[in-house]
């Protein structure tokens, strides 16, 4: 296939976020987008803020242009100006009170803001083939994807919450080059939510395979003794965290079992009191040592309702470690029924079966897990992905005659659009 | 150059905002160094409230330091909506300051009120003074330009006309077919649009009305677009609007915020646009649809006229029956309104704008030229009309109205009592001095009207909301009679509600 395709033109990838330490799914797939695509011949940037925190939003890397991994990087200064009236939209916006759109535009424009992107973008629009951003709820994805639609992809990321429903969001979904969706639970989601959608197109998700597991390295490692729950990702209300340790406390005061709870991310742990001696927190931890600690669980925990595509429980399956989860997720849910290599709750009592389940029975869970495997590499294989992604993306953005290079952060172009817009594009249907 | 630009600005959804980034593209890709300046947080690098005198007094601090400064004006922008005379004088006053310290000044107006430069109240004396300090102010019509010239008495040569166009940019690259197939409109239907924020004065509806009157079985109108925003007026005329679509075959209210590019795509997939206007000042909507080659067939309001002259293919109607008999000739395949069911007068070519002076060098030069020779076979093969003799009559659709309803069809009074005129004849002169000796007292009438309109808009709106609470209290009240509870409901049911929620199920959200 790769010798059909027409690989001329540069591509941006625009995430709010980028850099190794940086802990988000979407950041995460992005970036093992970019250098997918790098390999196969793509020319490739990120432009990017200087922020590693999505809650503070504060300039921690460099501005500027940088060579990151084999990937040039072009990051831009953030504007955060704390203004009170947004976290008062933001407390109307969640508990699904009728916001107006103009104050769904104060409230965009009252947080994060990214000027001296949006100037780059401005000025260098003809200077990339495309501009693919992710995820959607930032004001960089909001604000720079209306910059150039046409020319624009969004890999959305879209999650069942009440950000998706405003109607500030439907230029975004419906006036964009295209939009990729990672599960079909996700596309049917943006159905529901706007009538109209952009071109579009299911095309997964990659999952890098690792070639070995060293589960008793890890537990020798880090002192494990037992079987254990895992974790893994931020450690914050969005993704149920409090929640699940609350319902995992109450199970284990009802009556004990055989199992810890061992986390690997970031965030405050703060575990109740009666289940202290069994949470361990190992930290942020280099990809092979995560994917260590994958195969050594006894299980996998996926709290979280607010997932696009959850590339935890891919790496779980991988390891052959079953996945419990909330049923709140379709996507995790859908994933679970497709895979037969999951479990979900509902509540904390469901929730505190399955951790009897994994206790009580590990070769059960062992056997669980297995199917996982199969159902990873069937359907998420990066070079599986990427071959949707190419086709998609030569048919979104067509091929330049011409392009100008892109100058540098903070330079001055004379930048005139060198492609004739005549090219068609059509819709990709799903 | 060093450039300020002082204006609302992306990503926040205004028409002045993107009119305002294209023309930032533009100036920044002929390698001048722009700094946006808006009214509130934005893509811009500074932000500032402008209103009031603090407001003008706080931007002539920063207007030092550029060669020029571009600001897109808007009245609200700097003074506070009913403002008493003493506090705009002092606005303008401040504003005069602010522009006496920059270097150079140019103003790009997309609207005023014109009376605000009559007399010799200290007012509009300090509202002239303002303006004299502007050295250049761009309008987007030959109208606009005169009224202005004649409303604040600035010397002619300082009010220059821009093509509203000019800095446009595309924002879509597919073809009308693929366009249809993601809109869902079919494949092989002549389709008429009205697109754009629904409000009263876009008279959609009176698009529908005349859909109406075409019988057609393979025709479509699409009435596409959003509230901007949540004027109770606005949204009775929307909840009409929604009504008489429903009841009209072929037309279909397709309503939701819509982008850039899905604007674009839309006037791609139409065969016509149709901006049956009450009131304008002057149409991006048009200068979009001139990028795709798009007909349009719109009311003679504003500076539309204009407008016209310089696209290849504007009809402008003066009446809801020419509108039904452009709507029909565009259907038929002509560009003319020669109907044939007699109901339109013969059309009129206006050539007097064939004597107005070509495009004067300077930037973009070629593609001015161009454009001002495509306009000018556009008029000489009959695209825009003449002059027009009556305004276009508001025309509500069918149904039952509510109050609300009702209020919102009262059409908005026409600025101009007298109409303009572009004839050349002894009768077309005595009109046009006539027009021009009342032109204040009549735009004065009209003013006071559409307020009175606006402010009885309003309080119906109230009133609704109110009746309306009030009997859904009533009912509740009713259903608990007939449930033999003495509950209070306001508090007790909120409680358990929570308590379920929280405590007795331990559901999660979503």
């Amino acid at each position: 296939m790769s010798g059909e395709i027409d690989r001329r033109g540069t591509l941006a990838f625009v995430p709010a976020r980028f850099g190794d330490e940086v802990i988000g799914g979407a950041e995460i797939v992005l970036k093992q987008m970019a250098l997918g695509l790098q390999a196969r011949g793509w020319t490739v940037e990120i432009l990017t803020t200087a922020a590693l925190d999505h809650h503070h939003w504060e300039n921690v890397f460099p501005t500027g242009t940088s060579e990151e991994g084999g990937l040039t990087v072009r990051r831009f200064p953030t504007v955060n100006e704390p203004i009170a009236e947004r976290g008062e939209l933001e407390g109307r916006i969640m508990r699904g009170e009728p916001v107006t759109l103009s104050e769904q535009q104060r409230w965009m424009n009252a947080g994060m803001r990214v000027p001296e992107l949006y100037d780059y973008i401005l000025d260098n629009k003809y200077a990339y083939r495309g501009l693919v951003f992710t995820p959607y709820p930032f004001w960089v994805t909001f604000a720079c994807s209306q910059i150039a639609p046409e020319r624009s992809v969004l890999w959305t990321c879209l999650h069942d919450e009440p950000y998706a429903y405003l109607d500030l969001f439907q230029p975004v979904f419906t006036g964009s080059a295209g939009l990729f969706f990672q599960t079909d639970p996700e596309y049917d989601l943006a159905r529901r939510i706007c009538s109209n959608l952009a071109p579009n197109a299911i095309v997964g998700c990659g999952v890098e395979v690792p070639e070995v597991y060293d589960p008793h390295g890890f537990r020798a490692r880090y002192d494990i003794d037992s079987p254990f729950l895992l974790y893994a990702g931020r450690r914050e209300g969005g993704k149920n965290w409090e929640q699940m340790l609350e319902w995992f406390a109450a199970a284990y005061e009802r009556a004990p079992f055989d199992l810890k709870l061992v986390t690997m991310g970031s965030g405050d742990v703060n575990p109740p009191e009666s289940i202290r001696h069994l949470v361990i927190d190992v930290g942020f931890l280099p990809d092979h040592e995560r994917d260590n600690a994958f195969a050594a669980a006894a299980g996998y925990v996926q709290s979280s309702i607010y997932e696009a595509f959850s590339r935890t429980i891919m790496e779980a399956w991988l390891a052959g470690t079953p996945v419990i989860a909330n049923a709140g997720s379709d996507v995790v849910s859908w994933h679970c029924e497709r895979s037969d290599a999951g479990l979900t709750y509902r509540d904390a009592a469901e929730f505190e079966q399955c951790l009897r389940f994994l206790a009580d029975d590990p070769a059960g869970a062992a056997a669980l897990g297995a199917r996982g495997r199969d159902y990873v590499l069937a359907h998420y294989r990066w070079e599986t992905v990427l071959d949707a992604v190419e086709a998609k993306l030569v048919e979104w953005l067509p091929a330049p005659a011409d392009v100008p290079e892109p100058t540098p952060v903070g330079g001055h172009p004379a930048v005139v659009d060198p492609a004739d817009p005549a090219a068609v594009t059509e819709t990709a249907g799903v | 150059m060093k450039i300020l630009m002082v204006t609302p600005y992306p990503p926040l959804r205004d028409g002045i905002a993107s009119y305002a980034v294209q023309t930032v593209m533009s100036l920044r890709a002929q390698g001048h160094e722009v700094t946006v300046l808006s009214p509130g947080p934005s893509a811009a690098h500074m932000h500032l409230n402008l209103v009031g005198a603090r407001g003008a007094a706080a931007l002539a601090k920063r207007v030092g330091g550029y060669d020029r400064v571009i600001v897109q004006f808007h009245p609200d922008f700097f003074y506070p909506i009913g403002a008493p005379a003493k506090e705009r004088a002092m606005i303008s006053a401040a504003l005069t300051a602010a522009f006496r310290v920059a270097t150079y000044v140019e103003v790009r107006l997309h609207e005023i009120d014109y009376r605000t430069g009559r007399g010799l109240s200290p007012a509009a004396v300090a509202t002239r003074l303002m303006w004299s300090q502007v050295d250049e102010i761009v309008v987007h019509s030959e109208g606009e330009r005169d009224d202005f010239i004649a409303a604040f008495r600035v010397k002619p040569e300082r009010v220059v006309l821009t093509d509203h166009g000019e800095d446009f940019q595309r924002y879509t690259s597919v073809d009308k077919a693929a366009a249809r197939r993601t809109l869902r409109v079919p494949a092989d239907a002549k389709v008429f649009l009205s697109i754009g924020f629904i409000q009263p004065h876009k008279g959609f509806d009176r698009a529908v009305t005349a859909f109406g009157e075409l019988a057609t079985a393979d025709a479509r109108l699409y009435v596409v677009g959003s509230l901007r925003v949540d004027e109770p007026g606005f949204k009775a005329y929307l909840e009409t609007l929604r009504e008489q679509i429903e009841h009209t075959p072929g037309t279909e209210l397709r309503e939701g915020y819509v982008s850039d590019e899905l604007f674009d795509r839309w006037i791609v997939a139409a065969d016509c646009l149709v901006l049956p206007y009450r009131a304008i000042w002057s149409s991006g909507v048009i200068e979009r649809a001139r990028l795709y080659d798009t007909p349009v067939i719109a009311t003679d309001v504003g500076g539309l006229k204009d407008q016209a002259a310089r696209s290849t293919d504007v009809m402008i109607v003066r009446d809801d029956a020419e509108l039904a008999a452009a709507m029909a000739a565009r259907l038929a395949g002509r560009t003319g309104l020669d109907a044939p069911n007699g109901v339109v007068p013969a059309r009129v070519v206006d050539t007097s704008d064939l004597g107005r002076p070509w495009p004067a060098p300077g930037e973009r030069f070629r593609e001015r030229l161009q454009a001002e020779l495509t306009a000018r076979a556009s008029i000489v093969r009959g695209g825009p009309l003449g002059a027009v003799d009556a305004a276009a009559p508001g025309v509500g659709p069918a149904g039952e109205p509510d109050a609300r309803a009702l209020v919102a069809r009262l059409t908005p009074v026409p600025a101009f009592l007298l109409p303009s005129t572009a004839g050349t004849g002894a009768r077309s002169y005595l009109k046009k001095v006539v027009r021009r000796l009342t032109v204040w007292e009549s735009r004065e009438v009209a003013h006071q009207l559409n307020l009175q309109k606006i402010g009885t808009d309003k309080m119906v709106g109230v009133l609704t909301d109110q009746v309306a609470t009030l009997q859904a209290r009533v009912r509740e009240l009713e259903s608990e009679v007939h449930a033999g509870t003495d509950t209070d409901t306001d508090t007790g049911a909120g409680a358990d509600v929570d308590a379920g929620a929280g405590a007795g199920t331990g559901e999660p959200r979503g």
